[in-house]
């Protein structure tokens, strides 16, 4: 009878959990996306790429980055220079565009924002300067800069305007902005106060976030495009997981939908790619850059910098990633306009050639006695694998390098001064700011430009390449202006400032009833915007 | 007996005062820029510069300190330059999730671990107890994230018996958070499905951490049981005929476990900062997670308060354990004058 008992418990248990199971298979229009860490949610703070994602969904910038490179209308319908020097800007923008709370979105929610924007000094609004704003009428907007900038119009695709008044009722006071409070930047945190395709439901910092689909998104739903099965996701689920074991296991039992951050390791890829269930869509790609400090010896060796760059087996190094996409790339992204290929050409290792660079470099007598540090951040395995490449490469022509793995906080914070960069640093850049060729450019190689992890080659010297990169932000014309950018790629590779491996797609993994983008946008963010994705429920319901 | 606790708590509050100081100290030395940090790739140096000015980084240590220690006075520990809210909040967030990850964990470790011990060590010798010597080395040897490993892709994806990660499903949605302990939020909300739910996804990760505590518990109260069983007050029950399960409960299980309680208590502070392994491959959002987190991301007024919870589990889990153990011996009881 006891023994009865036990076995009606496990039964009971069992068939608990079967149920439970199918309840969770259900096909429901929703999609549970990995992005990293969404730090925060308010558009005058949010700083990197996790953010970007979640702020094309829930917000919508003043300009679009374009398929083609540059920007195109959206909440700004036209604009124009107002002077001739390129500080007075006039927006116009687009008519009947709607707040989530239902509210039109006018030129007084632009110029608030801009000035809340501009106010707070955090987020990506360092690259904007100094900006005012005057109201001109319901619809446009002017913006008077500290300095004169072509590409003003470009960087406001990182400009996402807030609703005034629903933010001005949520301020709390007191706090670091005066009469504005804290500028509602708690209450954003967990709320949201766009006009995205998607309204934030709610919001647990560093862990979740719900958003249900805005019917009256000013872009509409248009099924143009799609197959028939291929509907509007209704509900998104953001879940903000970094091992990607575990999100394997997640992909792989359908309990995760896309995963937009690409961190998968290799054997990961080829079982996604293996799976008939899955699908790998690749949108944009990282320049994988190793700075060389060219204020460190041996590296402040501009012979040695060549060395370095033909002693390096880059066709080792691709190897098996090349069949997910990682190859060839240079100061841009290959598929950049403007792009233009640097040296060595054609990209394989050349060691006479790098002895003879070797032989032209100070240290010709005395390589032994030389050694090159490259640090890369702790916990990346293909970084590490970039500096053991290059440690075997060099020691076939007598030089040590020493590779290490600092955490983070430490190895970013060592690119803060040219003493304490070491020799060869390596980093990832996507492409998160428009125009995406001054990210490349200006950003990572004017005196002006980012600095720190930006910069950290530290050579400023050439008065050429300065007064280029100058002109790039003065020439109004795009096509001028990429003649510009072809013209000083060329400069910066003679240096020998960087090398670069190859570049990494950042492939994401997605269920196979997941459609999408509809259109290719090389920038971080559009492409993670969800109104570019579609579910096939029919599919689903089958696969489940 | 109050005056005891009362002294015991005197005295942490100057251990908490020490520990915030260090920790205050290692965390404005360590290597990075929590400024940077707290303003992401794209800001400026002016930016940067500023943000220096408004978290007081440029002032000297003790100014830094006495900021701080004004606002902790107010119950303010700042604001995290990594989640952008004030840390209490986060702390509020997160420490319910541990907190019922670890004493579940404890309640599997205490059970398991000290009932094998005690059979282990009354069966001295015995198949039983050579198995779970062996058991108890492999729990020992295994680290906490490669039983969560093994154990959510045998039973959550190869047997499908255990759900996956998280707390709950991810398509579920939490009960009103009035705890922050899922299963009691779902039964104050009415919910005992959702409790069961809760439940359910609590019981791998809990064993993950339980495994070496059950081993290491397991052996020490096996030593202790043997080593009572050969004190003469035992022999002379036997002698006299008492019966075994009497002298075992009355006489041998109490002084036995002193020990292992003891164990336990520093188990359970220890957890509080050793979970994040666990709780990364389960999804746990919780404490030990934030409490990492913060590290690599040098949020400075996280780093401290995370060491602060920590520093007070610790003292307080080892008071209550001294409270305990007055209760199971009674010469600590009059030593320490609890009557």
């Amino acid at each position: 009878m006891k023994i009865k008992g036990v076995w009606c418990l496990i039964f009971a248990i069992v068939a608990m959990s079967l149920v439970s199971l199918l309840a969770i298979g259900a096909a429901e229009n929703v999609a549970v996306i990995n992005g990293y860490p969404v730090i925060t949610a308010d558009p005058a703070t949010a700083s990197d790429w996790y953010d970007t994602e979640t702020m094309y969904n829930l917000y919508s910038p003043l300009v679009y980055p374009a398929p083609e490179g540059g920007v195109r209308p959206h909440l700004a319908a036209i604009w124009d220079v107002v002077d001739g020097d390129f500080t007075h800007w006039r927006f116009t923008l687009r008519q009947g565009v709607k707040f989530h709370s239902g509210n039109e979105l006018t030129a007084e929610d632009v110029a608030f924002s801009m000035t809340r924007f501009i106010g707070m000094g955090r987020g990506n609004s360092g690259p904007l300067g100094q900006v005012t704003t005057t109201v001109v009428d319901r619809y446009t907007v002017d913006f008077f800069l500290d300095k004169p900038s072509v590409i003003f119009p470009d960087t406001l695709a990182l400009f996402f305007p807030v609703e005034k008044d629903l933010v001005l009722a949520n301020i709390k006071t007191p706090g670091n902005y005066g009469e504005f409070g804290d500028y509602g930047e708690d209450w954003l945190t967990t709320h949201d106060a766009g006009t995205g395709p998607y309204m934030m439901t709610s919001h647990i910092p560093g862990q979740r976030l719900d958003a249900t689909r805005f019917v009256d998104y000013f872009q509409g739903w248009s099924n143009e495009g799609w197959e028939p099965d291929e509907v509007p996701i209704e509900r998104l689920i953001f879940i903000m997981e970094t091992d990607y074991t575990t999100l394997m296991t997640l992909l792989k039992s359908g309990d995760l939908d896309l995963e937009i951050n690409g961190g998968w390791t290799l054997p990961q890829l080829q079982q996604i790619k293996d799976d008939a269930n899955l699908g790998l869509a690749s949108v944009w790609a990282q320049n994988v850059t190793v700075w060389m400090n060219s204020k460190a010896p041996p590296t402040a060796d501009e012979h040695f910098r060549k060395a370095i760059l033909y002693a390096f087996d880059y066709e080792g190094i691709v190897g098996p990633w090349e069949e997910f996409g990682n190859g060839e790339t240079g100061i841009f992204l290959p598929n950049m306009p403007g792009y233009v290929p640097i040296d060595p050409q054609p990209r394989v290792q050349n060691l006479e050639r790098a002895r003879q660079e070797l032989a032209l470099s100070k240290y010709a007598n005395n390589l032994g006695d030389v050694k090159v540090v490259f640090h890369f951040c702790g916990g990346l395995d293909f970084e590490e694998d970039i500096g053991l490449q290059l440690q075997a490469d060099m020691a076939q022509l007598g030089v040590t390098v020493e590779v290490a793995g600092p955490p983070w906080p430490q190895y970013s914070a060592e690119c803060s001064s040219p003493e304490s960069t070491p020799n060869m640093t390596i980093f990832l850049f996507g492409p998160q700011a428009t125009p995406t060729q001054d990210y490349y450019t200006y950003s990572m190689f004017a005196p002006n430009g980012l600095g720190w992890i930006f910069e950290a080659h530290w050579y400023f010297e050439d008065p050429e390449i300065i007064e280029l990169l100058d002109a790039t932000r003065a020439e109004p014309d795009t096509v001028k202006r990429l003649a510009l950018y072809e013209q000083v790629q060329p400069l910066i590779a003679e240096h020998a400032l960087a090398f670069y491996p190859y570049q990494k797609p950042t492939l994401f993994a997605h269920q196979a009833y997941i459609v999408g983008p509809s259109e290719t946008i090389v920038f971080i963010g559009p492409s993670e915007n969800m109104h570019m994705w579609r579910i096939n429920l029919t599919l689903k319901e089958t696969l489940r | 007996m109050l005056t005891f606790i009362g002294k015991r708590l005197f005295q942490s509050l100057f251990v908490l005062f020490g520990l915030s100081l260090l920790i205050f100290f290692i965390a404005r030395v360590m290597p990075g820029d929590p400024a940077r940090a707290a303003l992401g790739f794209l800001a400026t140096e002016e930016q940067v510069e500023s943000m220096r000015e408004e978290m007081h980084l440029n002032d000297p240590f003790h100014v830094q300190y006495y900021f701080w220690l004004r606002n902790l006075v107010r119950g303010d520990l700042g604001r995290s330059s990594y989640t952008h809210r004030p840390v209490t909040t986060d702390l509020i967030q997160y420490i319910p999730a541990t907190f019922e990850l670890i004493l579940f964990a404890t309640l599997i470790s205490a059970i398991v671990g000290q009932v094998t011990g005690v059979l282990a060590g009354y069966f001295r010798n015995s198949w039983f107890d050579g198995l779970s010597r062996l058991v108890s080395y492999l729990g020992i040897a295994t680290p906490s994230f490669v039983v969560a490993i093994f154990l959510l892709f045998i039973f959550s994806q190869v047997l499908k018996l255990a759900p996956g990660v998280g707390r709950l499903p991810i398509m579920m949605t939490p009960p009103r958070t009035i705890t922050g302990f899922m299963i009691v939020d779902s039964l104050l909300a009415g919910q005992p499905d959702l409790a069961l739910t809760a439940l359910k996804h609590l019981i791998l990760p809990a064993i993950s951490l339980a495994v070496i505590h059950i081993a290491q518990e397991g052996r020490i109260t096996r030593t202790s049981i043997v080593e009572n069983m050969q004190k003469d007050y035992i022999t002379i029950h036997k002698v006299h005929g008492i019966r075994t399960s009497r002298i075992m409960f009355k006489y041998l299980l109490k002084p036995s476990i002193i020990p292992t309680v003891t164990v336990m208590g520093l188990d359970f502070a220890f957890l509080m900062s050793n979970a994040f392994l666990v709780e990364i491959v389960y999804m746990w959002p919780g404490f030990s997670r934030y409490a990492v987190t913060a590290m690599l991301n040098k949020d400075l007024n996280a780093i401290v308060a995370v060491v602060l919870v920590i520093g007070l589990t610790f003292a307080l889990v080892n008071l209550l354990v001294d409270i305990i153990i007055m209760g199971l011996d009674p010469t600590v009881r009059l030593r320490r004058g609890g009557g």
